[in-house]
C-alpha cells in the first residue's frame, strides 16, 4: 500500500497563475533535460508513427480521449491555459509556455508523462489523477511518436472562426515606438492661441485656457486671499497657515504679494515634508516587512531623511533617482552618505522570512523592485510581462526579464545583514575609530574561542565517552573537528560541572556568554543599503510562466523594445570593482533622453499632486491601458521646461502656482458643470479633501501641540488597546515616544505594515505593500466615529479649548472668532459666532455641560467642520 | 478595437468607481452595486469606459447574472491548522500505522522530508446521520449535524507556512498586499444594512492571526472596504463609545450645529458630493452608535438559545458568544463575518505540534457546541438557507509526527479538509479524497481558489467576472488564470 501514488506530493495545481511559489520538483523529474533541445527535434517527420496501427491507436482511443477530456482547457475554450494546445500534431509537439511537452528523442521523459503520472510540478488533469489504463494509453501512444491521423483538428467547430481572445492583440513594439503618444520624444510645442490674452498669465494657462475656448467654457474668478493662501500653504507644506500668515497677506497689496508667499513656502523645510512624502508613497516606503513576523527594517528611517532633505535642497530629479538606483556605483559616493542611504530605495519592501519557495521568493524581491522601478520612474506596467507578453502594452516578456537583469546580481534582503547594511560614519576618523573597534574584537574573540577550545579539550579528556571517542581519531583534522564540536555542543552545558568541576564550567559558561556579545559588530550608526555578489553576475533567465524553477532562454540586461535596440552596453568593472555596474547603465539610461517618458511621469506627478490629478490620471501607467493626456500639449511643454530648468522641481511648481488655472477659486459655473462634471478640462480649481497625514497635522497644528521636530528615528503615537488586539502579541513592536514626540509630524510615524495608526488608516494613507500613485478620498462612517469618539480627537479638542482661553481671554466672541481663524483661516460672520455661542449656552443649559465642557465640544465640533476638512 | 490609442480598459472607470464612492459614502449601498453595473463593474467585460450607461452589448448579463443562494457567510477560521485525519477524513490504515516509521514525502514548516513516523489518529472515528459520515469523537455536538454540512475532503493550498498561507486563505494570494475575501464580497454587494459594516471580524481573545492587520486588510481597494474588528464585550467597535462625559444630548446638538455649518459650505460648493457624503457618514455614525451594541446585546436572546450555544459552560462561552453575536449580525444584513477559534501563537490556536491531544481537545472542546448551535439555531430560524458557513484553517496537518517523540503534527498544504453548510450548499455530502494515509489530496483536487470561487458563486456573484482594475490588471479574488466553483457541493 506504499506504492508510488502514496509519495506524490500535489502541490499545484497546472492552472493557477505562474506567478506563485513552484517546487524544483519538475526539474527533477526532466533530469538534464533541456527545452530548446526538444524544441527543435519538435518539427521532426514522423518516423514509422504512421503506421495503420498507430492511426488506429489515435482514431479509436486517443482521440476521443483528447476531445473529451483535454480539449476544454487545451484547444476549446476561449482560454488556452498555459498556452498549450492539444488539438493538433503540430500543437502538440509545438508545446506551451513551460516548453514542449513531448520529447519524440526520449519519449519518457516527456512533459506529457511526468504531468499525468502526477511526477512533477505540474499535474494532469488538475483535479484527478487519470486511471491506470489511460495513463497507459497516453505512454503509447508518445512513446510511438504521437501518431496522428493527417488533417484531423480537435479544434471545435465554433470556435475555429473566433480568434483566442477577445481583446485585440498589442502593437508591437517597434510599431509602437513609431505611433505611440507616450513613447514619442518629448517635443516643446508651441503656445495655443488663446482668445482672452489677458487671463494668459504664464504658458500654463494658455494651455488650459485654448481648450475652455473651444467648449464655450470661461475660466472660474480668482480665489479670494484667504482660499489661496490656504490652498498654496497646504500644497507645499502640508500645513494651515497661521493667523499671523494670512494677515500679512491679505494686508500686502503690492503686486508680487502672491509671489512673496510661494518663495517663502517653497523655502520653508516643510516643503520636503510634505513632498517627501508624496514620493514615500510611490516606493512603497514601509518600515516593516510583512507576514508573520513583521520585523521592522533596521535603520530605513535614514531613507526617509534622505527623501525630505533631497526635495529641501531642490536636488535635481535625475541625480536623485541615479542615487536611489545606483548611489553606491556613484563616484562621489565617498563624499556623502546620501547616495548609499538613497540605495535603501531596494530595501523598503515586503519580505518573507520564511518563505515557501526560496527561489521563487528572490524573485518575487526582484519583482517587487521592477514592477516599482517600471511604474514609478519610466511610468510602465513592465510587471505585467513576468509570466507572458504584456497582453495590452508592447513589453515583451523578455524586456521584463531584460530589466531584472540589471538587479540581477543584488544581495537579497536579510533584514539587516552584511549585504543591506554599511556603518556610516559622522565624524573625521570615525572610520578608523570603528574599524580599530571591530579589530580589537576580532582579537576578543579569538582569545575566547581559544580558551573555550582549551576546556572542551580538558573536558573530552575527563569524560570517559568523549575520550574514548577522541582516542580513536587518527588525523589533526578530526580531532580539531571533535574538539570544536565539544565546544558547541550541548554535551559540555549538561555534563560539564560534573566533568570539570564548578569553576572551570563556570568559566566555561561564561565565556560561552562573552562570546555572542563579542561576535556582535560593534553598537554603530549604520544605513539601509544595497550590495551586489561581486563584480560578476550570474545568469539571468527568462521564467517560464514567471516560475523561477523553470528557467528559459538566457536574456541580457536591456531596455525594453519598445524604446530601445539590443542589450545594454555594461563596461567591464574595475579590478576590485564591488558590483558589476549593471544598475549604473540602468540609471543613467532611465534619466536620458532616450526614455521619454522620465519627464514626462514626473511633471505629470507634480500638476497631479497641485491640481489634484494628473494630465495623465494614471501616473503610474503611460502605457496603452493608461489613460490619454487631457493636455498633452501642456505636458510635452511641462516636460521641456523641467528639462531646461535642470529638472529641479521648485521652479515647476512656482510655475504652476503662479498661474491663474492655479489661482481660480472653486465656484461653480453652471454650464461648465453640466458639460463637464468631472472638470476634465479645468475651468475651476478643484475642492480637495486634506490628506490622512494633513488631518492628524492641521489638528496638531492648530491647537497649538504640533511639535516641528525634523528627521530621526520615528515616532510611536498612541494606539488603543482595542487596535492591539488584532496582533499575535498585543503590543509587540509598538514603542512609546512620549507626548512631545508623539506630536512630531506625520510623515515621521513608524510605518508598521500589519498595524497601521488609525487616524491615518481611515483617512486614506498609502497601502505599503506596492507604489501607491494615486491616494483614494473614502468618506466613510468609522471616520466619523473616531472624530467624534476618538482618544486623539477628544484630547485634542481640549487642548484647542485651552488655546482659546489662553489666546482670547474669556470673551466667548473673541474664542469663537480665533478658532474659526486656526481651522479655516477666515473670520466668522456675526450669524455664525451666534450659533457657536447659543450651542455652547445650550450645551450648559439644557444638557447639563460645564462651560469647560461646553468649550470643549465646541472645539471636537470646529475640528470635524467640513470647511476645515477640505481645501477651496 | 484596433486602434491601439484608444483605450478599452482605463483608469477612468475606477475615477468614476472613486467619484460614486464619494457620493455613496459609508458602507457601499446595493445601489452603488447596481450603477456600477453599468459601469462596466465586471472588468472582464467593460467598454462603457467614458460613458457609465455605454453597454455595447444589451445582452451583457446584469449584475445579478446569477441566482443568489446565500445572502451572507460566517466564516469559522480554525488558525492554526486543524488535523484533517484527526476531525473528518477517516483514514483507518492511519490507526494501524501508528508508531511506524515508512516512507513519506511531506513539506512543513520543518522543510521537506521522506520519511516520518505516522502517528495513529488520536481519536476515535464513527458514523453519523443519514451520509453514514465519520466524524471524530472531538466532535460530539458538530457530528449529530453531518446532513447539513459538505465536507471537502481534497483541498490544497500553495504554502505550508502560516503568514504567507493566512493571507492566500483570506485574499486568495501568498504575498501581501490584496484585498481580503470580505472586502472582495462587499465591493461586490455592498452592504444591506448602512447602521453595520459590511466585514465584521472577530479575534480570538489570546490574540490576533499572524500578519495581525493584513487579514482583513481592503488591499489596493478603498479604506471603505476594510474588516471591522467587532469585540463581545465592551466597546463592540472601536470608537462607538462616546466619550464619559459626553451626553446623548449633547453630542446631537454638536452634530446638529455641525450640519448646519456644513449644509452652508456645501451651498457654495455646487458638485461636490463627497461634501453632502460626509454629512451623511456622521448620521450615519450616530444611527450606529444605537444600532451596534443592540445588535451585539444578547441579552436579548432567550435561555434556551444560550444553551444551544454552550453559553452557560465556561469552556465554551467564549467562542459561544461570537457565534451567537454571528447570528446576530447576518440577521441585520452583514455580509460577511468571519470568526477566529484560535489566536496568538502556538498552541493558542490548533497549530499542534507538540503535544496534539491536548490541543485539539482544546480547541475542538471550546469549539464543537457552539458551532453545532449555530448551524441548529439559523436552521429553526430559517436563516441556514441564506447563510453560508464556512470551516477551516489555512491548511491542515501531517499524518506523521514532527519530532522524535510526541504526537506533534507539522502543517501541511497538500491536502487538507474544509467543510460548507447552509447557503445552498448540498447537505450530507463529501468530495474530494487524500491519499490512504492523508498525506495528499489525489481524487477532485481543489485549490483555496475554487472555495474562493464557491463562496462567490453562493452570493451570486461570477468568481471569474468580479474584477479590480489595479496596477495594469483586471485583479480578481480568484487570480487572472479563474477557478471554478466546487459544482459537486452545490445543491
Amino acid at each position: 500500500m506504499m506504492g508510488k501514488d502514496m509519495a506524490k506530493f500535489p502541490r499545484r495545481k497546472f492552472s493557477r497563475p505562474a506567478a506563485v511559489l513552484g517546487g524544483v520538483a519538475l526539474l527533477c523529474a526532466l533530469g538534464t533535460f533541456a527545452f530548446w533541445e526538444i524544441r527543435s527535434a519538435a518539427a521532426a517527420e514522423m518516423p514509422k508513427t504512421a503506421s495503420a496501427d498507430n492511426l488506429k491507436l489515435f482514431d479509436q482511443q486517443v482521440k476521443p480521449f483528447l476531445a473529451a477530456n483535454c480539449i476544454k482547457c487545451h484547444g476549446g475554450e476561449t482560454k488556452i491555459k498555459g498556452g498549450l494546445r492539444l488539438t493538433s500534431r503540430d500543437s502538440v509537439l509545438k508545446g506551451g509556455d513551460d516548453g514542449a511537452v513531448v520529447s519524440l528523442d526520449a519519449p519518457d521523459k516527456s512533459l506529457l508523462l511526468a504531468a499525468i503520472n502526477y511526477g512533477g510540478e505540474i499535474k494532469m488533469p488538475p483535479d484527478s489523477k487519470l486511471p491506470p489504463d489511460k495513463i497507459e494509453l497516453l505512454t503509447k501512444w508518445v512513446k510511438a511518436g504521437v501518431p496522428w491521423t493527417a488533417g484531423v483538428d480537435l479544434t471545435p467547430a465554433v470556435l475555429a472562426e473566433t480568434p483566442a481572445s477577445g481583446r485585440p492583440d498589442p502593437p508591437t513594439p517597434e510599431a509602437a515606438r513609431k505611433s505611440f503618444w507616450a513613447f514619442q520624444p518629448v517635443k516643446r510645442p508651441p503656445l495655443p492661441a488663446v482668445k482672452d490674452s489677458a487671463w494668459v498669465r504664464n504658458p500654463v494657462d494658455a494651455f488650459i485656457l485654448a481648450k475652455l475656448e473651444a467648449k464655450g467654457f470661461k475660466p472660474a474668478p480668482p480665489a479670494d486671499k484667504v482660499s489661496l493662501i490656504r490652498r498654496a500653504t497646504y500644497d507645499l507644506t502640508g500645513l494651515p497657515p497661521t493667523p499671523a500668515e494670512i494677515d500679512a497677506f491679505v494686508a500686502d497689496q503690492s503686486t508680487n504679494a502672491y509671489e512673496k508667499v510661494i518663495d517663502r513656502l517653497l523655502a520653508s523645510p516643510h516643503y520636503g515634508e510634505k513632498w517627501g512624502r508624496y514620493w514615500l508613497d510611490l516606493v512603497r516606503y514601509g518600515e516593516s516587512n510583512s507576514y508573520e513576523r513583521d520585523n521592522p527594517k533596521p535603520n530605513v528611517w535614514r531613507y526617509r531623511d534622505y527623501v525630505i532633505r533631497s526635495f529641501n535642497d531642490d536636488k535635481p530629479y535625475d541625480r536623485f533617482v541615479k542615487e536611489q538606483l545606483a548611489g553606491d556605483e556613484m563616484p562621489d559616493a565617498a563624499s556623502s552618505y546620501d547616495p548609499i542611504i538613497a540605495t535603501g530605495f531596494y530595501r523598503l519592501g515586503i519580505w518573507d522570512d520564511e518563505p515557501n519557495d526560496r527561489l521563487q521568493a528572490r524573485y518575487d524581491g526582484l519583482d517587487d523592485i521592477v514592477t516599482t522601478t517600471g511604474q514609478v520612474f519610466m511610468g510602465l506596467t513592465i510587471d505585467c510581462a513576468r509570466c507572458h507578453n504584456h497582453k495590452i502594452d508592447p513589453i515583451l516578456q523578455t524586456d521584463y526579464y531584460r530589466l531584472l537583469a540589471f538587479f540581477q546580481n543584488i544581495r537579497p534582503f536579510e533584514n539587516g545583514g552584511a549585504g543591506d547594511q554599511t556603518e556610516i560614519f559622522d565624524m573625521p576618523g570615525g572610520r578608523q575609530a570603528y574599524d580599530a573597534q571591530v579589530a580589537s574584537k576580532k582579537q576578543q574573540v579569538a582569545a575566547t574561542e581559544a580558551r573555550i577550545i582549551e576546556i572542551a579539550s580538558d573536558f573530552i579528556a575527563k569524560y570517559p565517552a568523549q575520550a574514548a571517542i577522541y582516542a580513536k581519531l587518527t588525523t589533526e583534522r578530526e580531532r580539531k573537528r571533535k574538539r570544536e564540536e565539544v565546544a558547541y555542543g550541548r554535551l559540555i552545558f549538561d555534563e560539564g560541572e560534573l566533568a570539570l568541576g564548578h569553576k572551570e564550567s563556570e568559566e566555561y559558561r561564561k565565556l560561552r556568554r562573552e562570546l555572542d556579545e563579542e561576535k556582535h559588530p560593534p553598537d554603530h550608526a549604520r544605513a539601509l543599503c544595497v550590495s551586489e555578489n561581486g563584480a560578476t553576475a550570474a545568469d539571468t533567465y527568462v521564467c517560464l510562466r514567471g516560475n523561477a524553477n523553470v528557467p528559459g532562454e538566457i536574456v541580457h540586461p536591456g531596455f525594453p523594445k519598445v524604446l530601445a535596440d539590443g542589450d545594454a552596453v555594461i563596461p567591464k568593472p574595475a579590478p576590485g570593482a564591488k558590483t558589476t555596474g549593471r544598475r549604473t547603465v540602468l540609471a543613467n539610461w532611465i534619466t536620458s533622453d532616450a526614455d521619454p517618458l522620465f519627464t514626462r511621469v514626473m511633471v505629470n506627478r507634480i500638476f497631479q499632486y497641485h491640481f489634484g490629478r494628473g494630465i495623465v490620471r494614471s501616473p503610474n501607467n503611460f502605457g496603452v491601458q493608461g489613460d490619454r493626456p487631457t493636455h498633452p500639449e501642456l505636458l510635452d511643454w511641462l516636460a521641456s521646461e523641467f528639462k531646461a530648468d535642470g529638472l529641479h522641481l521648485k521652479p515647476i511648481h512656482k510655475l504652476l502656482m503662479m498661474s491663474n488655472a492655479y489661482q481660480m477659486s472653486s465656484a461653480v459655473d453652471e454650464k461648465a458643470l453640466a458639460e463637464d462634471p468631472q472638470n476634465n478640462l479645468f475651468w475651476r480649481f478643484d475642492l480637495r479633501r486634506l490628506t490622512a497625514e494633513e488631518v492628524r497635522d492641521s489638528i496638531l497644528a492648530v491647537d497649538g501641540s504640533l511639535n516641528t521636530k525634523m528627521y530621526g528615528p520615528s515616532i510611536y503615537p498612541f494606539i488603543s488597546r482595542g487596535v492591539m488586539a488584532g496582533q499575535t502579541h498585543p503590543g509587540e513592536d509598538w514603542h512609546t515616544t512620549g507626548t512631545d514626540e508623539d506630536n512630531r509630524r506625520s510623515i515621521y510615524v513608524h510605518i508598521k505594515r500589519s498595524l497601521p495608526v488609525p487616524i491615518l488608516q481611515a483617512f486614506d494613507a498609502a497601502e505599503t505593500d506596492r507604489s501607491c500613485p494615486v491616494r483614494f478620498a473614502t468618506v466613510q462612517p468609522t471616520q466619523a466615529l473616531g472624530m467624534l469618539n476618538g482618544t486623539f480627537l477628544n484630547e485634542e479638542a481640549q487642548k484647542l479649548a485651552d488655546r482659546l482661553k489662553r489666546e482670547a481671554g474669556d470673551d466667548l466672541t473673541k474664542q469663537v472668532t480665533l478658532a474659526f481663524r486656526l481651522t479655516t483661516g477666515r473670520v466668522p460672520t456675526q450669524p455664525e459666532i451666534s450659533r457657536c455661542l447659543d450651542m455652547m449656552a445650550a450645551m450648559q443649559k439644557h444638557d447639563g455641560a460645564t462651560p469647560e465642557q461646553a468649550r470643549k465640544y465646541y472645539c471636537l465640533m470646529m475640528l470635524n467642520l467640513n470647511e476645515f476638512m477640505f481645501l477651496d | 478595437m484596433s486602434d491601439p490609442q484608444r483605450p478599452t480598459n482605463t483608469f477612468c472607470r475606477r475615477t468614476r468607481r472613486e467619484f460614486l464612492w464619494q457620493a455613496g459614502a459609508g458602507f457601499t449601498g446595493l445601489a452603488l452595486a447596481g450603477l456600477l453595473d453599468g459601469d462596466g463593474f465586471f472588468g472582464a467585460r467593460a467598454y462603457g469606459a467614458h460613458k457609465a450607461a455605454a453597454r455595447l452589448n444589451p445582452e451583457e448579463p446584469r449584475f445579478a447574472q446569477l441566482l443568489p443562494k446565500a445572502k451572507s457567510v460566517i466564516f469559522l477560521f480554525m488558525y492554526g491548522g486543524p488535523s484533517h485525519v484527526d476531525t473528518f477524513d477517516y483514514k483507518p490504515k492511519l490507526y494501524e500505522l501508528d508508531g511506524k516509521t515508512i516512507q513519506i514525502k511531506t513539506f512543513g514548516r520543518g522543510g521537506k522530508k521522506n520519511e516520518g513516523r505516522v502517528v495513529g489518529p488520536k481519536w476515535k472515528m464513527k458514523q453519523y446521520g443519514q451520509s453514514g459520515k465519520y466524524i471524530s469523537d472531538l466532535f460530539p455536538n458538530l457530528a449529530t449535524c453531518v446532513d447539513d454540512i459538505s465536507f471537502i475532503h481534497s483541498m490544497t493550498a500553495d504554502s505550508p507556512i502560516h503568514g504567507s498561507a493566512m493571507l492566500q486563505m483570506n485574499t486568495g494570494k501568498i504575498l501581501s498586499g490584496s484585498p481580503c475575501i470580505g472586502s472582495w464580497v462587499n465591493y461586490g454587494l455592498g452592504s444591506v444594512n448602512q447602521n453595520m459594516p459590511g466585514f465584521c471580524v472577530m479575534l480570538d481573545p489570546t490574540g490576533g492571526p499572524i500578519s495581525g492587520s493584513k487579514n482583513w486588510s481592503n488591499g489596493y481597494m478603498p479604506a471603505s472596504y476594510q474588516g471591522v474588528i467587532l469585540r463581545s464585550a465592551g466597546e463592540p467597535i472601536l470608537d462607538l463609545k462616546r466619550p464619559d462625559d459626553m451626553t446623548d444630548p449633547m453630542q446631537r446638538r454638536l452634530l446638529d450645529t455641525l450640519k448646519d455649518f456644513n449644509n452652508e459650505h456645501e451651498v457654495s460648493h455646487e458638485g461636490y458630493s463627497e461634501l453632502s457624503a460626509r454629512v451623511s457618514s456622521y448620521e450615519m455614525a450616530y444611527r450606529m452608535q444605537q444600532y451596534a451594541p443592540d445588535a451585539v446585546d444578547l441579552s436579548k436572546e432567550n435561555l434556551a438559545t444560550w444553551d444551544m450555544y454552550g453559553l452557560n459552560d465556561k469552556k465554551t462561552e467564549e467562542f459561544g458568544r461570537r457565534c451567537l453575536l454571528a447570528r446576530r449580525l447576518v440577521e441585520r444584513g452583514v455580509r460577511f463575518v468571519q470568526i477566529y477559534a484560535g489566536g496568538a501563537n502556538n498552541d493558542d490556536n490548533w497549530d499542534a505540534h507538540g503535544d496534539l491531544v491536548k490541543n485539539h481537545t482544546f480547541h475542538a472542546g471550546r469549539t464543537d457546541k457552539p458551532i453545532a448551535g449555530l448551524i441548529q439555531d439559523l436552521k429553526q430560524r430559517g436563516l441556514l438557507e441564506e447563510t453560508l458557513i464556512v470551516w477551516g484553517g489555512e491548511f491542515g496537518r501531517q499524518p506523521t509526527a514532527e519530532y522524535a517523540k510526541g504526537t506533534g503534527r507539522d502543517h501541511n498544504a497538500a491536502g487538507f479538509t474544509m467543510w460548507m453548510a447552509g447557503g445552498g450548499i448540498k447537505g450530507g455530502t463529501s468530495v474530494g479524497e487524500t491519499d490512504e494515509l492523508g498525506n495528499a489530496a489525489v481524487t477532485d483536487r481543489f485549490h483555496v481558489k475554487n472555495l474562493h470561487a464557491t463562496i462567490l458563486h453562493q452570493l451570486g456573484v461570477d468568481p471569474n467576472r468580479l474584477s479590480y482594475f489595479y496596477g495594469g490588471l483586471d485583479q480578481r479574488l480568484v487570480g487572472v488564470e479563474g477557478a471554478e466553483p466546487i459544482r459537486q457541493i452545490i445543491a
